[in-house]
């Protein structure tokens, strides 16, 4: 099972001062931790508590429904937004005490990779270099390379699509070679194709060595591409594990639709570990809810359930036209953490 | 990052790509030719009338002038003006020099007069206004201050191109304005005697004070004080630029300002407060021709005061606000 | 590669010029307040320049063509000469003018330095100012109306009228200085252009229609103009131009509304009389 965010978890944290200027990378250096951040805005408390840590060379998801706080905790992570309370060290350095340390660290793309639209690529990434030590012009042909954007970065950004743009995007957060990259969404807006390309990028970036924190409110994204993630409600990190953990262990649902749906459903729940659903409590996303017939049948099946349940049915002469086997959606993620209580 | 320069050659870049003084010298290059040709208009008029002789042309203003000041319809702040220029006038005729003498170099210094108070506020704004506000509106602001760098930099650094700006669109509009003007008045005049000096005061103007300098000398006198008012709306309009988020909306904020100041200073005398809005406080060239100011008590020192304190008040605000507030979008 | 060029050419280009501009404009602003703040006086004299403004001095009175090469009119003294009271404002100067252009004569009006009100002894005082002199050293007609404000003072009479009726001797009261004083303004004029014909124009009683002031007025002005005449008559080239007879029973018709100065028709038969004398 999944830890819960304890204090036990943030004890775990290594001490800041380890990772304090060592020039290379270790194996499992911590890079980024957050620290009970918490934030106000007006009278509300838009993130109530905010704990994690991410090492060197892992993929780390940062998974939530939209309004739960994501960007705003990306947003304190690269001190656009200052907590109220809580500390957010980079490298060994608090983020909004000694912003000009700790930000030599990151790369980021928040929300979109707004440019300048009047520069071309080369100027824009000419830019920021121009306010990074140690970037120079073989510095930006590289990263250029390596977002393979070399054949348009001489164009105006106003004439680039919005996948190039998101490439120029990575190509400025790669600038500084940062030891943690910071992605909002990185996939949004891009064709599939795209989106497998950035997936393999990102990989690879990690391979490097270089941790890469990504925000998703699509589980099936997390799932495909991090090592490890934390899970947020409402400005609050739910939980925090590797993805191994969190999906693999859940009870899958299985759809079912049999010749006998009656008979079915009543051979399925005499079936150890099988439960029969109600098509409401089942919390299906929107795309499978539409799908269904008043036959299907929904069950919680262990994996291992699934063919002995199938060789039943197949004895007792029920004709199995589909089974479906559903990934867990995030609301089910959510209900399985908070055992019952629904997003606010 | 140690140094402020590359932050300086960014934003000046920026400025230049954005071709926002572009735009400034494509106003000055349209305007300038059509208040060439207005001028020259006049010109032509007061010669069918007067001949060439600027004499009787300045000596017939004065009679006009003379006979207003018997009139109970003119105003009375009205009248004092007329009094100081009619002496003024007079002091230009009794040693024989003609103020207005033909020429690109008169036609500049008088332009300059004219564009203190308004025109090159309204030219500076563009650039002013857009510094912060455009980098909000563009989203590029969350790009800007992720970086490895406190922001006080780089609002200072858009402060120090600010200052680049004023001087470069100064220096601009003298130099399209001769150049222009030049093709119709010539280009000759830089010598020509100006009298400054000038004391006005309620009785008319005390002339123990007055020497002449050399034409270019005035100029060089005129820009240096456009600089510094240009200097100070270009701080107020890059405060309200880190207040608003649309450039549009701080542009407007900025020009309401500066009409409104345009108005009070023709209305002015009786709300004798309102010398200290910065708005009333535009036209220091005045002082260096002699005309009264607007409100009693008015002097070149009082009124650099108020713009030097609503500046440093701006750039307070400027940099509280900036280095502190939450960019939540 | 290029595009990188042009950015660092903009930007040493900019700089450079923008540091050079900012260090001049701040000794502009520092020249400026040295200059206003704490200004020295000097006598200025015309060597200070080099030649740029004209040097053509004061004395261009003897290059002014005679009248017969074309009239050019310089008019001098109060609202009459300015053309108060006249409906498009033209007044007898500018009436002149004109008749003589309608008769083909070639006229000018140089300049019209008539101002409302004034008195013999601001005229006076204007003529060492160096405009009004250059202006009357262009004319060869030079026009002179003065010294009904100093004996009528300026209408007062009329408002006078409540209290007590004045006669004659009280509107002569200032009449002696007032033709001391237009004597020397003559004799001045004559100084500054020896050769422009003067012409100054007499007096008529605007009070004709007003019981009380009609006899008292009529002897004034005709006193006046007879003391005018006198001096008048001792010089070369001036004359001057009666007008009380042509207003005396025309009051009505010749007066503006303000029943002080002439309206547009009573300027014209002033005019009519300046241009026949000059036949």
């Amino acid at each position: 099972m999944m830890k819960k965010t304890t204090s036990e978890q943030s004890a775990t944290l290594a001490p800041s001062t380890e990772a304090n200027g060592s020039g290379a990378v270790q194996e499992h250096e911590i890079v980024l931790s957050a620290e009970h951040v918490k934030k106000k805005i007006g009278k509300r408390w838009i993130i109530k508590d905010v704990t994690f840590t991410v090492r060197a060379g892992e993929i780390f998801g940062f998974l939530g429904p939209n309004g739960a706080g994501k960007t705003t905790t990306i947003r304190m992570l690269v001190d656009l937004i200052r907590p109220t309370e809580g500390k957010i060290m980079i490298c060994g350095y608090d983020v909004n005490r000694e912003p000009e340390k700790a930000l030599a660290y990151v790369g980021s793309i928040v929300e979109n990779p707004e440019m300048y639209p009047y520069l071309t690529g080369w100027e824009n990434l000419q830019h920021f270099a121009r306010m990074q030590p140690g970037v120079d012009e073989r510095r930006i042909q590289e990263v250029t390379e390596i977002v393979r954007l070399d054949e348009r970065i001489h164009d105006k950004v106003s004439k680039y699509s919005l996948g190039m743009r998101q490439r120029l995007g990575i190509a400025q957060a790669l600038l500084g070679r940062p030891r943690l990259l910071i992605l909002d969404e990185p996939t949004n807006g891009l064709d599939p194709k795209g989106i497998r390309d950035m997936r393999l990028f990102i990989r690879e970036l990690a391979a490097q060595g270089m941790a890469v924190f990504v925000s998703s409110h699509l589980l099936s994204e997390i799932q495909l591409l991090c090592d490890r993630v934390a899970i947020v409600g409402s400005g609050r990190v739910m939980a925090v594990g590797s993805v191994e953990e969190l999906v693999e262990d859940k009870e899958h649902l299985v759809i079912w639709e049999l010749a006998e749906s009656e008979r079915g459903a009543a051979l399925l729940g005499s079936l150890s570990g099988i439960s029969v659903l109600d098509h409401n409590e089942a919390h299906l996303d929107n795309d499978t809810a539409a799908s269904l017939t008043a036959n299907s049948i929904i069950t919680r099946t262990p994996e291992e359930q699934i063919p002995v349940a199938i060789r039943e049915l197949v004895q007792a002469g029920i004709a199995v036209h589909n089974v479906r086997k559903l990934n867990p959606t995030l609301e089910q993620l959510f209900l399985g953490i908070t055992e019952g209580e629904t997003i606010e | 990052m140690n140094s402020i320069w590359p932050l300086v050659q960014n934003e000046t870049i920026k400025i230049i790509k954005k071709k926002r003084f572009y735009v400034v010298l494509l106003v000055l290059l349209v305007l300038v030719p059509m208040f060439t040709y207005a001028s020259m208009r006049e010109a032509q008029e007061n010669r069918s009338k007067f001949g060439d002789d600027w004499r009787v042309e300045l000596q017939q203003a004065i009679t006009d002038n003379q006979n207003s000041l018997g009139s109970d319809r003119v105003p009375e702040e009205w009248k004092k003006y007329r009094r100081i220029f009619i002496q003024q006038m007079q002091y230009y005729l009794q040693n024989d020099v003609n103020p207005n003498e033909p020429g690109g170099v008169t036609f500049t210094r008088e332009f300059l007069d004219n564009s203190s108070s308004l025109f090159i506020p309204l030219l500076i704004m563009t650039i002013a206004s857009d510094l912060v506000s455009g980098e909000r509106t563009g989203g590029t602001i969350k790009m800007l201050l992720t970086r490895p760098v406190r922001r006080w930099k780089i609002l200072l650094s858009k402060l120090i191109t600010l200052t680049m700006f004023t001087s470069l669109i100064v220096i601009s509009t003298f130099i399209i304005c001769y150049g222009i003007s030049g093709l119709v008045f010539g280009y000759s005049g830089f010598t020509m005697p100006v009298f400054t000096g000038f004391q006005p005061s309620d009785a008319g103007v005390n002339m123990d004070t007055v020497h002449a300098v050399d034409q270019w000398q005035f100029i060089l006198m005129q820009m240096g004080l456009i600089w510094f008012v240009g200097l100070c709306v270009g701080l107020l309009a890059f405060m309200v630029s880190v207040l608003v988020r649309s450039t549009a909306a701080s542009i407007v904020i900025m020009m309401a300002a500066l009409i409104a100041g345009t108005i009070l200073t023709n209305m002015a005398s009786s709300w004798a407060s309102a010398k200290y809005l910065f708005m009333v406080n535009l036209g220091l060239t005045n002082y260096l021709s002699g005309s009264p100011a607007p409100i009693d008590g008015m002097t070149l020192p009082f009124s650099l005061t108020v713009l030097a304190i609503w500046a440093a008040v701006s750039l307070v605000v400027s940099f509280a606000v900036f280095t502190k507030r939450d960019v939540l979008n | 590669m290029k595009p990188h060029a042009s950015s660092s050419l903009i930007w040493r280009i900019t700089s450079i010029a923008s540091i050079v501009a900012t260090v001049l404009l701040i000794g502009g602003f520092v020249y400026a307040i040295k200059d206003v703040v704490n200004p020295v006086g000097s006598t200025y004299s015309a060597s200070e320049s080099d030649g740029t403004t004209q040097t053509t001095g004061n004395s261009a009175a003897s290059t002014v063509p005679p009248l017969s090469d074309g009239v050019r009119v310089v008019a001098l003294g109060d609202s009459l000469a300015k053309g108060t009271g006249d409906d498009d404002g033209s007044g007898f100067v500018r009436r002149t003018v004109d008749l003589l252009q309608q008769k083909g004569v070639s006229a000018k009006l140089v300049s019209n330095l008539g101002i409302n009100g004034q008195k013999t002894e601001q005229v006076l005082s204007s003529l060492d100012q160096a405009g009004v002199k250059h202006a009357l050293q262009q004319a060869n007609l030079i026009l002179l109306s003065v010294g009904a404000n100093d004996l009528f003072n300026g209408g007062e009479a009329l408002g006078n009228l409540q209290q007590q009726t004045p006669d004659a001797s009280q509107m002569l009261k200032n009449a002696p200085e007032t033709a001391a004083r237009l004597k020397q303004i003559l004799t001045r004029l004559r100084e500054i252009n020896p050769d422009a014909q003067i012409i100054y124009l007499g007096l008529y009683n605007p009070f004709g229609d007003l019981q009380e002031l009609r006899v008292p007025g009529n002897q004034a002005v005709t006193s006046w103009n007879t003391s005018v005449m006198d001096i008048i008559n001792k010089q070369p080239h001036m004359m001057l131009i009666p007008t009380f007879d042509l207003f005396q029973n025309n009051l009505n018709q010749y007066l503006s509304s303000d029943h002080f100065h002439p309206n547009g028709t009573g300027y014209e038969q002033i005019a009519e009389r300046v241009v026949q004398s000059l036949q």
